[in-house]
């Protein structure tokens, strides 16, 4: 009797636990968010009389955000597709670092260098870098992915760590263990304007303007052209894409160098920002992307763009208000929270399992 | 019949091997007498991160250790020494490493010669090393470590320091840089001297950085300094520019970091420079390497090299006493180096203290207890780093620091400061 009683019980805890979840997914985890912007813009105003001091924060976190957003995208374009984290992204997005701090010195860019020539030289190092990123990505695919297609899915992915230790030692041969700081070019951390309060510097201007025609031009390219189309198909359905005529390995190449073209893009723009680059940046940016993709629900290109934001703005306010040494833990916790509550991350999952 | 043949060459194989085996037993026995190694040649080994930003330094203290075996012709008294260098870094971490500083010291446990281990660089690593040496036990001498915890219980020890590093309750470690408690004097005073009234700590949280940081907050109030915050970093992170513009705003006057080069000293130092580009940058013999001062080498741009300064338990080649002038000639003799990287004399001191004790002990030098013994009884040594003895806990009295400033991306001799240890 009891027992039944209890049976009874159960699916009506469920259903509650449920309706908790859900509430708090669609509600929750909007507070959730804005729950520390909302906090310290409170004391910004009751302390300070302004919210310039969040508004610094927010800029901060925006141009972070924008560099982990554009490695996020290759996450979370390879995962759409193969269904495989590509471990060795965050490294090709280091390679991408270091061929662009060579280039600098190779064609002679410092900080004295003219306007004209810097323009011309950094164009020259972002198409060159992002080249390099995108064919060593799409190699990578070529040896270690390709060969893997019908194995077991934990073959590829433990050739993509493997591939991603080789990676951190070829960044080691080339440019030593330790943290490497670099010339400085467009100096960074100067301040471009100031809006009441809120300092603009030349690194948040490149890192967000450089971000949005990228992420513009992918999504566009995705959405609209052939070859977009048929990458959508193949994470759709390779089998069905493949009967459609679509050539599945040639358009698992292209998202590996589309990704890739995005790593080193990033790697550039990371070596301006930050004038210091490290064969373990890869694994610190990779880390902190894919969680931005996982976050923003993996497989989605605006889901990835999105988490790539959130972390950056936690990780800024965190370093500011409550201690550089909390913001790994304090941006985890948010993934956490965000996971339990919403399983298929802020926008939702796009990959063949959740349809 | 071949089965036959093959059973007896397996038995006489087993029967060599057997005898080989009791033979080196036996030989061990031999050397008894607390350890030693029962033949004519004794070992020193040193233990140093020889990769990653460090390396310019302890491959001065490499060439230093060398010089002095050099000029004892390779013996003390009767006993040849042989020396072997040892690396605690690896090129993956660019760095320390645990397992690394660990390997090192199982390696010299095991060996029956070994007399002395001359490390390690960092404080950290040595706080792995110490435990594993102290139940053999070896006579440890590091020529760098300065963090209190690991002879004492003063402040800047974490709970249970030092008690935690000896498992069997005696010592075997010592050093002959001065402590964390006179460096966090020293900076303290300097940073007061220099018109500094509100002085913010960062620190890496490493053994070494977060003691000496509590040393820098305790000498600080003392003299009247406001510490505006202790924080520790996160090393790994890419940048350190919002904690940076919290210091703009809580009103800093000077900076200073508390640990080492490869915890993101380099970026800290840009982005604090970026965000309050008046205020002066200190630092402590942890960022005392090219790899932070050399920009060649990745280490801070001009702009930011001229805003720091830099101390280091060293003295300007003119300050040192005629023993200390003498190595440096002949340090160039040997080396063609002119201007020797401030830590080359420190290895050199570690190796020459192990030389002399051992030549001081004649035959007993093979006992490795004697040998703790008689360098914990060193009193009033002319040395090249100045007269010292070695107290109770291995420290040295030796209390002078150098300051540098850092000029062309090389660290240069100011001034000597002579702290008194904050509470």
């Amino acid at each position: 009797m009891e027992a039944s009683t209890e049976a009874a019980r159960l699916p009506v805890k469920r259903n509650t636990w449920d309706r908790v979840r859900g509430y708090i997914g669609e509600y929750g985890l909007i507070a959730l968010l804005l729950a520390l912007p909302v906090v310290y813009g409170i004391q910004d105003i009751s302390q300070d009389g302004s919210l310039a001091r969040l508004g610094n924060n927010i800029v901060d976190g925006l141009s972070n955000g924008s560099i982990w957003a554009l490695v996020a995208l290759g996450y979370t374009l390879v995962y759409g597709i193969i269904e495989l984290i590509n471990f060795a992204h965050g490294e090709v997005f280091m390679i991408g670092s270091l061929v662009s701090a060579g280039l600098f010195s190779t064609l002679g860019l410092t900080a004295s260098t003219g306007i004209g020539g810097l323009i011309l030289g950094l164009l020259l190092t972002l198409v060159l870098a992002m080249l390099a990123s995108g064919s060593l990505n799409t190699m990578i695919e070529r040896v270690a992915y390709r060969p893997l297609r019908n194995a077991p899915k934990l073959a590829p992915l433990i050739t993509a760590i493997g591939f991603s230790f080789i990676l951190q030692n070829v960044g080691i041969l080339w440019i030593g263990g330790s943290p490497e700081g670099i010339p400085d070019l467009i100096d960074a951390q100067k301040e471009l304007f100031n809006i009441g309060g809120v300092s603009i510097s030349r690194g948040d201007v490149l890192a967000i303007a450089a971000t949005i025609p990228l992420v513009l031009l992918l999504t566009t390219f995705i959405s609209q052209s052939r070859l977009g189309r048929a990458m959508r198909a193949t994470a759709q359905d390779p089998e069905a894409a493949r009967l459609m005529g679509i050539n599945v390995d040639t358009t698992i190449s292209l998202t590996f160098l589309i990704g890739g073209i995005m790593a080193g893009a990033a790697g550039l723009i990371y070596a301006l920002y930050q004038t210091t680059i490290w064969f373990l940046q890869g694994f610190q940016a990779g880390l902190i992307a894919f969680t931005a993709a996982v976050m923003g629900g993996i497989g989605n290109l605006q889901g990835a763009v999105l988490g790539g934001l959130i972390i950056g703005i936690i990780q800024q306010i965190s370093d500011n208000r409550i201690g550089g040494e909390w913001t790994p833990a304090i941006v985890f916790a948010y993934l956490v929270m965000i996971m339990v509550f919403r399983p298929s991350g802020l926008l939702g999952e796009e990959t063949r399992e959740a349809g | 019949m071949l089965r036959v043949r093959w059973l007896a060459l397996l038995s006489c194989l087993f029967a060599v091997f057997a005898l080989t085996v009791s033979a080196c037993g036996d030989d061990d026995d031999g050397g008894g007498g607390g350890g030693g190694g029962g033949g004519s040649t004794l070992d020193v080994y040193s233990s140093l991160p020889l990769q990653g930003a460090s390396r310019p330094q302890t491959t001065a203290m490499v060439e230093g250790i060398k010089l002095a075996v050099e000029q004892a012709g390779g013996k003390a008294g009767d006993y040849k020494i042989k020396y072997t260098s040892l690396d605690d870094s690896t090129a993956q971490a660019g760095t320390w490493t645990p397992e690394a500083a660990s390997a090192n010291a199982r390696k010299v446990a095991q060996d029956d010669a070994a007399i002395a281990y001359i490390g390690e660089f960092n404080s950290g690593a040595s706080a792995i090393s110490i435990p594993i040496l102290n139940e053999v036990p070896i006579a440890q001498i590091s020529p760098a470590n300065t963090a209190v915890g690991l002879t004492s219980d003063e402040p800047g020890a974490d709970e249970g320091e030092p008690e935690k590093y000896y498992p069997t309750g005696n010592r075997h470690y010592l050093r002959i840089v001065p402590k964390d408690t006179i460096q966090g004097a020293a900076l303290a005073s300097l940073m007061k001297s220099e018109g500094c009234g509100n002085a913010y700590i960062l620190n890496d949280k490493e053994v070494y950085g977060a003691g000496l940081a509590t040393n820098i907050e305790n000498s600080a109030k003392e003299i009247g300094l406001k510490v505006l915050a202790n924080e520790g970093i996160d090393p790994k992170a890419p940048n350190f520019r919002s904690q940076a513009a919290a210091m703009k705003s809580a009103g800093t006057d000077c900076f200073v970091f508390s640990g080492i080069t490869a915890n993101g000293a380099v970026q800290l130092y840009k982005d604090v420079h970026a965000a309050l580009p008046d205020i002066n940058l200190y630092g402590p013999d942890g960022v005392a390497e090219s790899g932070f001062s050399d920009p060649k080498e990745g280490g801070i741009p001009a702009d930011v090299q001229a805003k720091t300064k830099v101390t280091v338990a060293t003295l300007s080649p003119d300050e040192y006493p005629p023993e200390g002038k003498k190595f440096f000639t002949e340090f160039e003799k040997k080396y063609n180096e002119p201007n020797p990287d401030p830590y080359a004399i420190y290895g050199y001191e570690a190796m020459k203290l192990v030389l002399d004790t051992c030549k001081k002990l004649g035959s007993d030098c093979s006992d490795k207890q004697a040998m703790i013994d008689a360098l914990f009884q060193t009193k009033g040594r002319k040395s090249v780093l100045g007269t010292y003895d070695i107290d109770e806990n291995g420290d040295t009295t030796l209390t002078d620091y150098g300051v540098y400033t850092i000029k062309d991306g090389e660290l240069t001799f100011d001034k000597t400061i002579q702290a008194q240890a904050g509470g």
